[in-house]
């Protein structure tokens, strides 16, 4: 179908406005929260409700059209671009269905705003756990196709353990049930393979999210350090004594000084060399023990203070400076580059010793700001994309960092996804048997590879991939470009 | 075929102990020719799931041991052969444990818990294995040897093959090392009963207990034949453990005492465990947590009069667990009204006479996505047939 056809076929489901063609227009949409990657979709579509996402997706189906499923657009990995392909934005699809409080649980569609859940189910004293720090733009829907984490997913897991059933759209437009609302889960676990395939197997139309109760008592502490050794080293002791922290957060001396230089400012230490900011949360009684022993390990392993925040006022400006970290970035530098590896958390001293190393000998600045108690790093290097010099000593250097972080036996990606930016580094983690198995399982979900194409796996792992006709191939290659 | 013919089958077979390699290449052999494989870890738990006829069995029983353990990092890999009772001593030398307590034998294997997705009373505080489990290398029908997750405690690289292979009941691999998170032991863990008076106020006093200022790692509700066999006094009751740090279990004992608890002695979760040892028949159903007390009368009222029957359910999770001896199995009638009892209700057999699993059970795996990606695995379908039912 022509592209003036297919946009004047959208139009007539979603309203011609929720169609956008002109360059202007999709602009906008030619990037995600990672601004170094830019692609440009052929179109954009903007269905309203399930029933104009449904008749789109099978709209795409019978044109045999590729397309990009999109929710908020906050993602890091530059896995919502659709390079010259349909973008299926999702979030006009923002209605909370249901909520049982009985059961704790709620179905939402997928546009619904992670924290715009948080703040429905608060008074009945529930709260959806998973919390990106871009809870206050990013979509349930987006959270489940990255399966996304968050600071106190340390305690409380990732988005994967609070999903009890979806409905999505596969791309050939049938519809299926995954998960079970209602009891126990049967068969293979098609909902965990659903939940993190990043776009490729679907698009989910609605969501049963388990909702957990509002933790009785919450102490947030503030330790800071002189030494980002100590301050990791420290990091390691907590994990190694058994408490699991409700979050446990690092910020580097770099990030701290930015952020108190911003609208953001949390009234952290600007001469601290590191900051932990760890919560714990659980019954009166046990937090207060807990809270005692964290702040003996902190005073023992070399804090020069640590403070228990008083009041939630004191809270919350805590936990503001850490969520917007990422946006006061962007005083240093127009650009960002954000890396999301995953350690032993026995060896973060080692390795941020390492990536300084690595940050020097490249001659740029990794602003260090992560979830130490999953040993889920986010080194950040802001720089000036125009500038190829610059731009080039990035990108040796992420490359460098993120090699130091596999021969650690860590992961390549914590929580952003593999997207386009980690496509590069997945067969330092994966055999090719691994990546093929990978491709397989997709292919069950999406015969004709049109969901996401060329993310995640790379094209060239799919051994099937090889045998199919020349033609097919080229069209893969050139969706993948 | 009941469970003992179905081991007899097995013993039958030739069974060998088996390197990765070895694995791989028996694997492949058994494509080639088109011989069936049972998978079986230390043969304790053959008896669930559906009968399989395979010509051999690819045992991991000799396939064990540690492959990476920092305690510092609260987590271990193992080899698949490890049993639970292995892993259980190694970990709690360091005062640790892997929160999972799956019903049936501590001497059953990591690898068929893995397989099996099985879960215990732990599940109400900690998930099941497909919450724990955080990595694992697995050998397809076509004998590749693959990996999905890793060896760190948050990772979204590539599409999730753990949460594939975990619970598909070695119909799309053979489980070979998994990575698991672990937790620290309680340093003064407790449990309590709760008795449940008048029963036709069972839903008030369940909620009672999980709106409590607590957080159980455990709440079962038990009948009269399950307290027996745990050396407890024979009436309904509701077992509840406690964790958490000192402190933390010192008030939540003090906040159950209002409901009349009695703490008694942890040991009788490993009796629990075993309660259904030599059972022809355990069925699961499962319905929302809200209705667990409908769905107990109901199983209950079905169950009355039968001899040697137990019930059991984790209360906050909506699961009623029922247990049959061999004369009540035999009745297809009595099965069928007992799953039948409740609407919208999940059936999950574990184990059942071979006539009922034809009769009562439906096929778990049907639909175009589950057969799709049996073929994507296991395309000449080698790997344990039929153990989840028939198969387009």
């Amino acid at each position: 179908m022509t592209e003036s056809a297919l946009a004047a076929q959208l139009g007539s489901i979603v309203g011609d406005r929720f169609v956008l063609r002109r360059q202007t227009d999709l602009l906008v949409y030619n990037s995600d929260g990672l601004p170094g990657y830019r692609r440009m979709p052929r179109l954009a579509v903007f269905p309203g409700d399930r029933d104009e996402a449904v008749a789109v997706v099978r709209a795409l189906a019978a044109d045999g059209t590729p397309f990009v499923p999109r929710g908020a657009g906050t993602g890091l990995s530059g896995g919502a671009l659709a390079d010259d392909v349909v973008l299926l934005g999702m979030h006009r699809l923002k209605r909370v269905i249901s909520i049982d409080r009985e059961n704790q649980r709620a179905v939402v569609e997928p546009g619904v705003v992670n924290l715009a859940l948080n703040r429905t189910v608060a008074p009945l004293g529930l709260i959806y756990a998973p919390d990106p720090s871009s809870e206050a733009a990013c979509t349930i829907g987006g959270n489940v196709a990255e399966n996304a984490g968050g600071p106190h997913c340390l305690k409380y897991g990732v988005t994967l353990n609070h999903i009890l059933a979806i409905t999505a759209i596969l791309p050939d437009g049938e519809i299926v049930q995954l998960g079970n609302a209602e009891g126990e889960r049967r068969g293979y676990d098609l909902l965990g393979a659903f939940i993190g395939s990043e776009g490729c197997f679907g698009v989910a139309l609605d969501i049963t999210v388990k909702l957990t109760p509002k933790p009785a008592a919450v102490r947030t502490m503030l330790a800071d350090f002189i030494s980002v050794d100590e301050a990791a080293r420290v990091t390691s002791a907590i994990i190694a004594s058994g408490i699991v922290p409700a979050a446990l957060e690092f910020m580097d001396g770099a990030t701290i000084r930015v952020v108190e230089a911003s609208v953001y400012a949390a009234g952290y230490p600007a001469d601290a060399e590191a900051i932990l900011l760890i919560e714990l949360d659980g019954l009166v009684a046990g937090v207060d023990a807990d809270r005692d022993t964290v702040r003996r390990i902190c005073e023992e392993g070399g804090a020069r203070t640590v403070r228990v925040a008083q009041n939630d006022a004191e809270r919350l400006r805590l936990w503001q400076g850490r969520k917007k970290a990422f946006g006061a970035m962007g005083r240093l530098a127009p650009h960002l580059v954000v890396q999301d590896a995953v350690i032993p958390r026995t060896r973060l001293a080692e390795i941020l010793a390492r990536i300084r190393v690595i940050a020097e000998a490249n001659r740029v600045e990794v602003c260090n700001v992560f979830h130490a108690g999953d040993g889920n790093l986010h080194p950040n290097i802001p720089y000036n994309a125009d500038d190829p010099d610059e731009s080039g000593r990035v990108h040796t250097a992420m490359g460098q960092i993120m090699r130091a972080c596999v021969d650690a036996g860590g992961s390549i990606t914590g929580e952003h996804g593999v997207g386009l930016d980690k496509l590069g580094y997945i067969d330092l983690i994966f055999s090719p048997d691994s990546l093929a198995a990978m491709c397989s399982l997709r292919e069950v979900f999406d015969p004709e590879r049109r969901a996401n194409p060329g993310k995640v796996v790379p094209i060239h792992s799919c051994k099937e991939w090889i045998g199919t006709p020349a033609s097919r191939r080229s069209q893969a290659v050139a969706a993948s470009r | 075929m009941d469970r003992h013919a179905c081991i007899t089958t097995l013993a039958g077979g030739s069974g060998v102990a088996m390197s990765v390699q070895e694995i791989q290449r028996l694997v492949r052999e058994a494509g080639a020719a088109g011989t069936p494989l049972r998978i079986s870890g230390r043969a304790h738990w053959m008896d669930a799931g559906r009968p399989v006829h395979a010509g051999r069995i690819a045992t991991l029983a000799t396939h064990t041991g540690v492959a990476d353990y920092v305690p510092g990092d609260l987590t271990i890999t193992v080899r698949s052969g490890t049993t639970l009772r292995e892993l259980a001593r190694i970990t709690a030398k360091e005062g640790q444990y892997l929160p999972l307590d799956p019903h049936g034998s501590e001497d059953g294997t990591i690898g068929a818990t893995v397989a099996t997705g099985s879960f215990g009373p732990l599940a109400h505080g900690f998930g099941g294995i497909r919450d724990l489990i955080l990595g694992a290398e697995f050998v397809t029908g076509v004998g590749s040897v693959v990996r999905g997750g890793g060896r760190v405690v948050k990772n979204v690289a590539g599409f999730d093959l753990v949460r594939m292979i975990t619970g598909s009941w070695g119909t799309l691999g053979i489980v070979t090392e998994v990575t698991l998170r672990l937790y620290s032991l309680p340093p003064n863990p407790a449990t309590i009963a709760v008795r449940v008076p008048d029963e036709r106020r069972l839903g008030e006093r369940i909620a009672a207990i999980l709106a409590a200022p607590a957080v159980p790692h455990a709440v079962e509700l038990v009948d009269s034949a399950t307290a027996r066999h745990c050396g407890l006094a024979p009436r309904t009751a509701i077992l509840i453990h406690l964790g958490g740090n000192t402190a933390s279990v010192a008030a939540q004992l003090q906040a159950f005492a209002s409901l009349g608890a009695v703490e008694v002695p942890t040991s009788i979760w490993s009796r629990f465990r075993i309660a259904d040892d030599g059972a022809a028949a355990v069925i699961r159903l499962s319905v929302l947590p809200a209705r667990i007390a409908e769905l107990w009368n109901n199983t209950r009222n079905v169950l009355a009069a039968t001899e040697g029957a137990m019930t059991q359910a984790s209360a906050g999770l909506g699961i009623v667990r029922c247990i049959l001896p061999a004369p009540a199995a035999a009745s297809a009638e009595l099965l069928s009204r007992l799953i039948s009892s409740t609407e919208r209700c999940t059936v999950i057999p574990e184990r059942l006479p071979a006539a009922a699993w034809t009769s009562l059970a439906p096929t778990f795996v049907s639909d175009r996505l589950s057969l799709g990606i049996k073929r994507a695995f296991d395309p000449s379908g080698i790997l344990n047939p039929g153990i989840l039912g028939a198969m387009a």
